[in-house]
């Protein structure tokens, strides 16, 4: 067991270092010079003396090797350096911006796992052929619809139509709980939508699994309810396998959210990410990509831990091995 | 002689047996009606010029966000051009890319995962690896590094989505070819010496195409969804051309006065990603025992 830990942790830190790589070397191939945009290029000639102190000041005239060690260097000690349009520390930008992301993830998974959960369960006690047909209906309209349609229609309906909801922009909590918990409504429905559908779709294959074990015919024999068997015996066994997917959930819930903050005009890390592609800030964009992977990395290694915990199954495999 | 005669009788039974279960798919009234749908949808971007009601840059200032009516069922955009007719000829530049980016993931991805397949060692896992590593990502965010790093040409945008589906269609085709390469009629055909390169394109290729095409469907339906996407954020098609996504992106601006100007393009978009998952998940199905 602490093998496999040990073996899991470090390939997770070789998987960060490689990203890190592949995110510097990546972002290095974009055209044009970020200070161009800085110093106003395109409208007017650029002083070439300007350009020089601004390129030595971000140290983008040092080897890309030096450029990267000291991005890695002050990554380790939470320093992620200076963004090139703005000028402010990224670490400020981001510390600015990431209670509206997380805000709205927590709100969105919430809402996704309160939806998708019971509807999956109803479905495996109920069995009834019209909703399970309405359940694959979802999954199927839910994974093909964009973030932005669903947020689109949201906006219109609830918005523009009823009037009952605030559509745009981003209120703390600390500030106004209430504003801030009618502004997060909107966003955080759109992107439950679009996690639901998976989850969905995952619970329901592993729930049709778990149904077929033996064990579950061996409840069924002693004579337990249909809602007694789903309830303590399918649905708490089905949920392991599904955990796997909570790296994939996160990633949705990263990704999701670039979308959803641009629809609602939220000022989150996803429209950081945005304005940061615009304006070629790749001191921003390089740390929030990392981020992410980050984030995704890290998760998967948790729920890979955890899995061992909670399957004794993968102890004895993973202590075989 | 026997031998090489049995091979070829294996390739036309299977063939022919797996030819059969993917027409017969279309029999189920839900594949039917997305195969339907999605030829309608491609056969109204190809007949643009023929059926759009007006010319795609037709402005007309007396009519500048005009509501749908008999005249404008989508209603007109800022310009007061025509947006069913916008939506024809953007279906043109989001199908045409999503349809280069499939066959580039497609082609890219089963000589990757063909590699994988053959060359079972090293090479195969760190093949499988890096493909394994990808997959993980939230593809809209690779989607918007790589549009960072290569810009939005609608050249890079298309070698951007080919890349960003090659990884799972490397999965599917080397699992596809490992199962054929344990087949008997694989090991009949290396036993009396035909050439590698004969078997993959003779045997292989054709056994392992009606897989990889029902792949191919789903693939188009994420690169429709990505590349809207990543119009809609602006960093996709630039104006003057127009995707669909494009088209939300600018509709978008004008939300709140005009909310059908982007609501039309967004529901073609859910139909076209739906109609192609629908019709490539039956196909799938259909194909794959094990997922019936």
């Amino acid at each position: 067991m602490a093998i496999y830990v040990l073996r899991r942790v470090v390939t997770s830190i070789g998987l960060l270092i490689l990203s890190s790589v592949l995110i510097f070397v990546v972002l290095r191939l974009i055209p044009g010079d970020p200070t161009i945009t800085k110093l106003g290029g395109g409208m007017t000639a650029i002083d070439p003396r300007a350009f020089q102190a601004l390129r030595h000041q971000l140290g983008l005239d040092r080897s890309l090797t030096h450029q990267y060690l000291t991005w890695i260097g002050g990554v380790v000690h939470g320093d992620f350096g200076q963004s090139y349009f703005s000028q402010f520390p990224v670490t400020e930008l981001i510390k600015e911006r990431a209670g509206s992301t997380l805000e709205l993830a927590t709100a969105a998974l919430i809402i996704g796992l309160l939806f998708s959960v019971p509807a999956a369960a109803l479905g495996a006690i109920w069995r009834n052929r019209y909703f399970d047909a309405l359940l694959s209906g979802f999954t199927a309209v839910g994974m093909s619809t964009p973030a932005f349609v669903n947020g689109l229609v949201l906006i219109v309906i609830f918005g523009v139509k009823l009037k009952l909801l605030p559509t745009q922009g981003y209120v703390s909590f600390e500030n106004h709980p209430l504003e801030s918990v009618k502004g997060v409504i909107l966003p955080a429905v759109t992107l439950a939508i679009a996690i639901a559908a998976p989850i969905l779709l995952i619970l329901r294959s592993s729930l049709a699994d778990v149904a077929s074990a033996p064990y579950i015919r061996t409840a069924q024999g002693k004579g337990l309810l249909r809602h007694q068997v789903v309830l303590r015996h399918v649905l708490p066994n089905a949920t392991i396998p599904a955990l796997t997917m909570i790296g994939v959930i996160i990633g949705s819930l990263l990704g999701g959210s670039v979308i959803v903050e641009y629809v609602f005009a939220r000022p989150g890390l996803g429209s950081l990410m945005v304005d940061a592609i615009y304006q070629r800030d790749y001191a921003v964009l390089q740390t929030l990509v990392l981020l992410a992977a980050g984030v995704f990395i890290i998760s998967s290694l948790i729920v890979d831990l955890l899995y061992g915990v909670l399957d004794p199954r993968l102890r004895v495999r993973g202590h075989e091995a | 002689m026997t031998a090489t005669a049995l091979s070829a009788e294996g390739v036309v039974t299977r063939r022919g047996r797996r030819g059969e279960t993917a027409l017969r798919v279309l029999r189920r009234p839900t594949a039917a009606l997305a195969a339907i749908v999605v030829f309608l949808i491609v056969a109204g971007a190809i007949a643009a010029p023929l059926i759009a009601p007006y010319p795609p840059t037709q402005f007309d200032y007396a009519h500048l966000f005009a509501a749908p009516s008999w005249s404008h069922p989508f209603g007109t955009d800022e310009l007061g051009r025509d947006l069913i007719t916008r939506v024809l000829y953007g279906g043109r530049t989001s199908l045409e890319m999503a349809a280069l980016a499939t066959v580039i993931a497609m082609v890219f991805g089963s000589i990757w995962g063909f590699a994988a397949a053959f060359k079972k060692g090293w090479v195969g896992e760190v093949l499988m690896r890096i493909a394994d590593l990808t997959l993980g990502m939230p593809v809209i965010l690779l989607g918007l590094v790589l549009v960072a790093a290569f810009g939005s040409s609608i050249f890079s945008l298309v070698v951007i989505l080919g890349i960003l589906f090659s990884p799972a269609t490397a999965r599917l085709a080397r699992s596809a070819l490992l199962s054929e390469l344990e087949a008997d009629y694989y090991l009949a055909a290396t036993s009396v010496g035909a050439p590698p390169w004969r078997i993959v394109v003779e045997q292989l290729l054709p056994n392992t195409m009606p897989v990889l095409l029902a792949r191919g469907s789903i693939v188009a339906a994420d690169a429709i969804f990505i590349e809207a996407s990543l119009s809609f954020l602006g960093l996709g098609v630039q104006p003057p051309k127009a995707s669909w996504g494009t088209l939300l992106h600018v509709g978008y601006a004008d939300l709140y006065s005009s909310y059908w100007y982007p609501l039309f393009p967004g529901l073609v978009i859910v139909i076209a990603v739906l109609s192609l998952n629908t019709l490539g998940d039956n196909l799938q199905r259909a194909l794959d025992p094990s997922r019936r």
